[in-house]
């Protein structure tokens, strides 16, 4: 019980720290900054403990031709304020998904969030840690995203443009927020 | 903790036993369970302190109203790859050291590319060639969190050895220091940012098995100076998307420049650069660079880069010459299209009494050189991470396109503007390694017309 206590809260632990340090370069957002910034009208977020079995996530990254690199992946159920409403029926405004990837060499950590019906509310990049291909926080090339849903290509170079000179960065940023949209869609299908 | 709580059980109810009477032991029992029973809420009630402690304090760091994840490790179970199972011993024991090396990521990074070509002139097989090109080890590492080094080392041709042709480099070896979000300093051995290819010429980022001539013979790439820069990476306002490169650096030395040997004629700047090496600094040089990268798919830039290139030395014929490279460049990707363009030109003034000293049939220091391309790329099929696409370019360069005017009789000629066509495609097995073939027609020199192959990667 304890041991299992311990494990998990290390992942917790984890963000917390490389929330209060980022790495080289630069770190843009906390993401409790981020919270805020992508659901401003949420009165809590909820850690979510989504029930995704090995076989089903080899099936995603198999389908959506990506892994994601990140060294923790959290998942925040954005809540209404329903003062003293029973929790279960706080209405959920979304999901936001902290993910990295590899940039050139090192992690980009960013954060999605995602509507209750599946489509990118927005994305955002909170730290990144190389001098080149930093251009992936540009707020125009992130926009791109904004309504993509599972069914979406999500597709660097297809429904969402390249950015010259930061090829890896903008592919692999395209990439993980390709896959988010997939583990969403099993985890609203989940019911968690 | 349950487990030792029943072991001091089982110790407690069996040593008063063994000595005692019935009714002591029954009444010494309930004393002891009760003494027990007491230690248990304790030690419960620790454990939930503890809990709470531990929840409490990285959650409210998080967000309000978290609840303390029991089974968080689960949401790792989502982060990496599923090549572990989720339920397994070894996974969990990986989820947690794992997620300690979250709090000091590894501070060094390796990184590297290279190629391996193949050259076969159309008209003349037995100069057919296998080369391993360059093979590159780069080091990134990260002294802290605004500071950090970059350093590739270079072996090109394989070999470097007194009796081979190959050479050992460093190609760049510098200091990045990041003062706020947008502005950030670089100093030591870095690349000038001229051009499209310059600064990012891993083999995996350009189209054709050669570099373009207009980016070795004109922009001398892989260039790098050893100087001081300040980069502007502005992310809002109204230079949002606009890069800025400032900087003060070593420069060329025309000292260096052997009016007997082609290298001047193949690339007048590739002949006379310095690369850190001993480099004569007498004079130094200033660059300045634009890039603007604000429209997605998009990047229009130029840059400029001068100084004087006699470095004081006496007896010199060229104390005053300077040395001034300019390009424009643009790149536009939209979809599967990949375009792009570059013009580039130098010049080299005040080597006029330089040129006077040179034996007729030699070399001389052009006054102009130019070049430019338009390059088309198109992704014809994609699966994955694999791709194939077919890509043409049309260039025309000249490395001595007007030279100083001298008396009649000791004048050299400028040359005429060489025109190349280059076809070909890229077959890349995934975004780091890539497959190449083309063929390069010369107009002029028709010699020199070429199949081309090569295997590149980068990582």
């Amino acid at each position: 019980m304890t041991n299992r206590f311990l494990i998990a809260s290390f992942p917790l632990a984890g963000i917390a720290v490389a929330a209060a340090s980022s790495a080289f370069a630069v770190e843009y957002l906390t993401i409790e900054a981020a919270q805020r910034l992508m659901f401003p009208s949420a009165s809590s977020f909820t850690l979510e403990r989504p029930k995704i079995t090995a076989e089903q996530l080899r099936a995603i990254d198999a389908s959506t031709h990506a892994t994601s690199q990140a060294r923790q992946f959290l998942v925040f159920r954005a809540e209404a304020d329903q003062r003293g409403d029973h929790r279960a029926e706080q209405p959920i405004l979304g999901r936001l998904y902290v993910d990295e990837v590899i940039g050139k060499s090192e992690l980009i950590t960013y954060a999605v969030a995602i509507t209750p019906d599946g489509a990118v509310k927005q994305v955002e990049i909170l730290a990144y840690r190389e001098s080149h291909g930093y251009e992936v926080r540009d707020p125009r090339w992130r926009a791109q995203f904004a309504g993509k849903h599972a069914a979406s290509p999500v597709m660097l170079n297809d429904d969402i443009a390249n950015i010259s000179g930061a090829t890896l960065s903008s592919r692999h940023v395209t990439d993980g927020v390709r896959r988010i949209l997939a583990l969403d869609t099993l985890i609203r299908g989940s019911g968690t | 903790m349950k487990k030792i709580c029943v072991a001091l059980l089982l110790l407690g109810l069996a040593a008063p036993a063994l000595a005692a009477t019935e009714a002591e032991v029954s009444a010494a029992v309930a004393a002891q369970l009760d003494r027990m029973q007491r230690e248990i809420d304790g030690l419960r009630a620790e454990v939930q302190r503890m809990k709470e402690e531990k929840s409490a304090s990285p959650g409210a760091a998080l967000a309000p109203q978290q609840q303390p994840p029991p089974q968080a490790a689960d949401a790792r179970v989502a982060a990496t790859s599923a090549n572990a199972p989720a339920s397994s011993p070894a996974y969990a024991s990986l989820t947690a050291s794992d997620a300690k090396t979250t709090t000091s990521e590894p501070a060094t990074t390796l990184f590297g590319y290279g190629e391996i070509n193949y050259n076969r002139p159309r008209n003349n097989s037995a100069d057919a060639q296998l080369d391993v090109r360059r093979a590159v080890l780069g080091l990134a590492h990260r002294f802290t969190d605004k500071t950090r080094l970059g350093m590739e080392l270079e072996v090109e041709h394989a070999v470097a050895s007194s009796g081979d042709r190959g050479e050992v480099e460093i190609e760049q070896l510098y200091v990045a220091h990041q003062f706020t979000q947008d502005v950030g300093l670089q100093t030591g051995l870095f690349l000038i940012p001229a051009g499209l290819i310059n600064r990012i010429h891993e083999p995996t980022a350009y189209y054709g098995v050669e570099r373009n001539f207009v980016e070795t013979a004109i922009i001398p790439s892989t260039w790098r100076e050893v100087g001081v820069g300040i980069v502007g990476t502005p992310s809002s306002g109204f230079a949002r998307g606009l890069e800025w490169n400032v900087g003060i650096t070593s420069g060329f030395d025309l000292n260096k420049w052997d009016s007997t040997s082609s290298d001047g004629r193949e690339s007048p700047l590739g002949s006379i650069h310095q690369e850190g090496q001993k480099a004569r600094a007498r004079n130094l040089s200033n660059y300045v660079a634009l890039d603007y990268k604000g429209v997605p798919s998009l990047l229009v830039g130029a840059s400029i880069f001068s100084g004087r290139v006699g470095h004081g030395q006496p007896d010199f014929a060229a104390r005053n010459a300077r040395v001034t490279l300019w390009d424009g460049h643009v790149r536009w990707t939209p979809g599967r299209w990949d375009l792009s363009a570059v013009y580039a030109k130098g010049t080299i003034s005040g080597a006029r009494d330089l040129n006077l000293s040179f034996a007729a049939g030699s070399t001389p220091v052009p006054k102009e050189f130019f070049g430019w391309y338009l390059q088309s790329a198109y992704t014809l099929w994609s699966n994955g991470e694999s791709s194939v696409s077919p890509f043409a370019r049309y260039e025309r360069f000249n490395t001595a396109s007007k030279i100083d005017d001298l008396p009649p009789g000791l004048g050299f000629d400028p040359t005429p503007t060489e025109r190349v066509a280059t076809v070909g495609l890229s077959y890349r097995l995934n975004p780091n390694v890539v497959f190449k073939a083309d063929y390069q027609k010369f107009k002029l020199d028709s010699s020199r017309d070429r199949y081309n192959v090569g295997l590149g990667y980068a990582f």
